[in-house]
């Protein structure tokens, strides 16, 4: 969902920068290795070098190609490879455009919803952040995978999915932070007022029925709430 | 000889310890005759996905000299509800929560696979996580750019109620008050002068904070609202405000002369930093997070002065004792780490810069705490934003995996005392039974403080025995030992692991063969490379070399089979056929050899090494070789140059870097582009396999190592030639006749030529 890929360090500032994994792939749990690089091989007790089994011909005369490739190909290497690959994979333009309004308007009603609930200097924070991702989207300076996850995110908002959400943002926010830093900790906070007032209504519904059914009672029989 | 190695295995699993010797000598004398002392490798908070943390307190033994905690080992009267302490035997009472008890009802701490058990403490405050973020601003545009990305990330991935604070530093020192009103303050102080803890205090109005929980009233996470301070804020409230004051830092304005360094004062922004915490949150798990970007260049704490001219000290200059300021920001360094620990709070260090920053003299800070040390060549590169960000991952639970203020304690049977630890902690000056008087390591004490640590967070622990002679071993008589860490979970809980362990105790005269069978060489080599780099950092580098060597050698006399004089006929059992060779490559490490480092590096090196649990030490020690062709799949290889081949792919990880190179066969079919041809895609294959397996190892290594790609011939390959043992040089190429492997330019002594003097001085009868 939110992008697994490995893309390379910075050669230019580091020397021998690692690559970069997505936070998708960081956060996956690791599954069986493949092969466990944990083993070693003691060195021959009577001195001389143990020479590796086998040696092919490629040595001083000039090389032939390389064996090739037979139907059975070898398990360990066609064995289960990781999903990633070391290019970064941006899924190139099957989709269809996602829409500014598609994602500004379900943030805006949730910010609004909040009004009642919320301090008014953190909703008119809110509410300028918005207003940057507007600016933002609209001059074409977000990249495709940030509008493509901007409206999953909106998505799950606007199902309750208070965490999924949470977890979108956090993605965004560790592999495109160039990109969205300065508005996306109000879309974050959103989330976090959202989350709470409807906890608020939850509890306050609960409070609501529970009082409604005591009404109701009859002396003498207990309904369980 | 393989069930040795399953309960070895099993026992790491479970417990999160490792013995250098698992059949214990009976005595003092034999136990020193053993050469390598009795020791284990502990990692206190070793991931357990399996073991449930139980919801109530422990059961401690009422003898207050004891307090030990009730255990698997401990001899239970169900029926009388008493127990009997199995270290010092006193007969407790079972406390009435455990009147329900028997034999068919055990309570988990009693059964035997709960040798290990985690208790959560219910009652008590909580106290917030607190984060303190000190920021160099003597940076490059690019690079403060990326740090400040890297913080803004950052507040995403901590806990919305986590408090947060941030201080500012370049020439002059900044302490930003955060509000969630409009205009943001703060409090500049002089870079070139230290204060103490009390004029920091008055200077920032700091109070005591008043006493945040009614004790009627269990305390709630989110409503803490005396607990923070002006300077510490919980993340809910304030990330808005902090990520635009994150977002608008600017360079230090102070303009840098031709030919100068930045004035950075980091000796007095880590002061103020120190001094805040100990004002607001003594005794709080606390993290202090340094960010520089190059040397301490003023007041108390600087490392090099501001002439460019005038190079940062070399291993050549602190030799001739021409390291100017060395001692003094050392000391300054040691005063402020000491505080740091003394309040459980611990200090990171995130240097990144393309030379030196004055590690050597901070390390205290980092190793007497437990705080990160992380070195890259600048913020904006993968090694540093993956690094800092894998401080942040979460376990299976979704909880942090960093734990904080952690108290280890450890207590003995009577034939033992605990002569150390070596490790990320300082002493609590505890004495009592179980202390010995011979120091090994961090001495003198039964408990130790560890402010920041993690699920690999690993100590060495040595002990004595000190029975006498000929004082008789009971009937099957097991020694045993209890590993007591109180800490602060990162879910704010205050949670007890205690692991018990025993093992049997053994005639050194009648029973050799079977103590030598339960020897463990992989955690041996690491405990007593701990010793040889605790040593190192107060000795003369040949002393530490000589008194490793010796030691290896009266191991060799004591459990080699071999006739006197007669070096062919040495021989070691499978128990102790690697360890050798461990102790040749820790003599070229880095850990003990400071040519071609610098003293930060140095530094670096050790800091990890002193922490890291045993497979990855090893990994340190003697970096591991997987050699990958077409003839099978891949296997481990001898380090060696006799395994560089034409037709091999080779990796190496030596824990801080990963190294895949191809052979001069490999890389010339790479250049002719065989890859791309479908009918040789086992060629492919064959080059995506170790690249497959290092990202493997790259996924979750902790602190992301460098990643080197290179070929035969390529100038990347000095890593790979410089591990391997040099077995054919140019000094003995037409000597050995054989054509395999690539020479190696060194005078260095080969494994061989060290396995040869090895065996003639432990069969000489003149030792």
């Amino acid at each position: 969902m939110a992008g697994l890929y490995v893309k390379p360090g910075n050669k230019e500032r580091g020397w021998n920068d690692p690559p970069q994994f997505s936070y998708g792939l960081q956060t996956q749990a690791g599954g069986p290795k493949r092969t466990p690089l944990t083993k070693r091989v003691a060195a021959p007790q009577d001195g001389s070098p143990r020479v590796p089994t086998s040696e092919t011909s490629p040595g001083a005369p000039p090389m032939g190609p390389p064996p090739l490739s037979s139907k059975a190909s070898r398990p360990p290497f066609v064995g289960s490879c990781p999903p990633s690959s070391m290019e970064p994979t941006n899924f190139p333009v099957v989709e269809s455009e996602i829409l500014l309004e598609d994602v500004l308007k379900p943030l805006e009603r949730a910010l609004e919803d909040c009004r009642g609930h919320t301090k008014k200097q953190v909703c008119d924070d809110i509410s300028r952040r918005l207003a940057l991702l507007q600016e933002q989207w609209a001059g074409g300076k977000l990249s495709m995978p940030v509008k493509k996850r901007m409206a999953l995110l909106v998505q799950e908002l606007s199902s309750h999915q208070w965490d999924a959400a949470d977890d979108i943002h956090r993605s965004l926010m560790v592999d495109h932070v160039t990109e969205v830093s300065q508005w996306m900790v109000g879309v974050k906070r959103l989330i976090a007022e959202k989350r709470s007032l409807s906890s608020e209504e939850a509890a306050n519904e609960e409070k609501s029925v529970a009082t409604a059914e005591q009404n109701q009672t009859m002396p003498g029989i207990q309904h369980d709430p | 000889m393989a069930t040795y190695l399953e309960f070895i295995q099993q026992n790491e699993e479970r417990d999160g310890v490792r013995f250098s010797w698992n059949v214990w000598p009976s005595s003092r004398l034999e136990a020193t005759r053993m050469v390598v002392p009795l020791a284990c490798i502990l990692t206190p908070l070793k991931e357990r996905p399996d073991l449930p943390p139980v919801q109530y307190e422990p059961v401690l033994c009422s003898r207050p000299t004891c307090k030990a905690i009730l255990n698997p080992l401990c001899q239970v009267d169900y029926r009388a509800k008493l127990w009997a302490c199995n270290f010092c035997f006193q007969r407790n009472q079972f406390p009435p929560a455990y009147a329900g008890i028997s034999e068919v009802n055990q309570p988990a701490e009693l059964m035997p696979q709960f040798s290990t058990v985690e208790y959560v403490i219910q009652r008590g405050a909580q106290s917030p996580l607190i984060f303190l973020y000190v920021v160099d601003t003597c940076l490059e545009e690019d690079d403060l750019q990326a740090l400040k990305e890297s913080l803004q990330m950052s507040l995403s991935l901590l806990p919305p109620d986590a408090l947060v604070g941030l201080i500012t530093f370049g020439r002059m020192v900044q302490v930003h008050e955060l509000s969630c009103e409009g205009i943001s303050k703060s409090y500049v102080f002089r870079g070139t002068k230290d204060l103490t803890a009390k004029q920091i205090q008055d200077m920032l109005g700091l109070t005591k904070p008043a006493v945040p929980v009614h004790p009627a009233r269990p305390a709630q996470p989110q409503e803490h609202p005396s607990i923070s301070s002006r300077f510490l804020q919980p993340i809910h409230k304030i990330d808005m405000n902090l990520t635009d004051l994150l977002g608008e830092l600017q360079r230090d304005p102070w303009p840098v002369p031709q030919g100068k360094r930045p004035l950075r004062s980091t000796g007095v922004a880590l002061s103020i930093a120190v001094g805040l915490l100990e004002g607001t949150f003594p005794n709080t798990g606390a993290r202090i997070m340094l960010f520089i970007g190059g040397p301490p260049t003023q007041g108390p704490g600087m490392v090099v002065g501001d002439e460019l001219k005038v190079p940062i000290r070399s291993w050549h200059d602190i030799e001739k004792d021409n390291a100017r300021f060395m001692k003094k920001a050392t000391k300054h360094y040691e005063m402020l780490a000491n505080r740091a620990a003394a309040n459980g709070h611990c200090v990171d260090i995130y240097a990144c810069a393309l030379d030196q920053t004055g590690l050597l003299e901070m390390k205290c800070c980092t190793n007497l705490t437990g705080g990160h040390m992380v070195m890259g060549d600048s913020f904006n590169t993968s090694l540093f934003k993956q690094t800092f960000q894998r401080i942040f991952s979460k376990d299976f639970n979704g909880n942090f995996r960093m734990a904080f203020g952690a108290t280890l304690e450890v207590k003995t049977s009577r034939e033992l005392k605990v002569a150390g630890a070596i490790g990320p902690c300082v002493s609590l000056n505890v004495k009592g039974p179980c202390v010995s008087e011979n120091e090994l390591g961090v001495g003198g004490t039964s408990q130790w403080k560890i402010c920041g640590l993690d699920p690999t967070s690993t100590l060495g622990i040595y002990f004595e025995v000190v029975n006498q002679h000929n004082a008789p071993i009971p009937q099957g008589g097991r020694g045993a030992i209890q590993f007591v860490t109180h800490y602060q979970h990162s879910s704010t809980q205050r949670r007890i692991r205690v692991t018990t362990i025993a093992r049997n105790w053994a005639d050194a005269q009648s029973q050799l063969k079977h103590i030598e069978a339960a020897f463990d060489q992989e955690a041996a080599a690491v405990l007593m490379a701990r010793l040889g780099v605790f040593r190192a950092e107060s000795e003369e580098g040949p002393d530490v070399l000589r008194w490793l060597d010796r030691q290896l050698i009266r191991l060799c006399q004591k459990f080699g089979q071999y006739t006197k004089e007669d070096p062919a006929s040495f021989r070691l059992s499978d128990s102790f056929s690697l360890y050798p060779q461990f102790m040749f490559h820790l003599r070229r490490s880095p850990f003990l050899q400071v040519f071609n480092n610098s003293p930060d590096e140095s530094s670096y090196y050790r800091h990890h090494f002193a922490r890291q649990d045993l497979t990855q030490s090893l990994i340190m020690i003697q970096p591991i070789l997987y050699s990958y062709s077409f003839h099978g799949p891949p296997e481990p290889v001898l380090l060696d140059s006799s395994s560089i081949l034409a037709d091999r792919i080779l990796l190496m990880d030596t824990f801080f870097q990963i190294v895949i190179y191809l052979g001069e066969t490999i890389a010339q079919w790479q250049k002719a582009g065989y890859q791309d041809m479908p009918e040789y895609e086992n060629f492919k294959h064959l080059l995506q396999a170790p690249l497959d397996d290092a990202q493997e190892i790259l996924h979750t290594r902790f602190p992301m190592p460098r990643y080197i790609n290179t070929e035969h011939g390529g100038s990347q390959a000095r890593f790979l030639l410089s591990k391997v043992n040099p077995s054919q040089t140019h000094n003995n190429l037409y000597a050995w006749g054989q054509e395999t492997g690539a020479p190696i330019l060194t005078d260095d002594v080969s494994l061989q030529v060290f396995m040869d003097h090895l065996k003639k001085l432990a069969v000489s009868s003149a030792c």
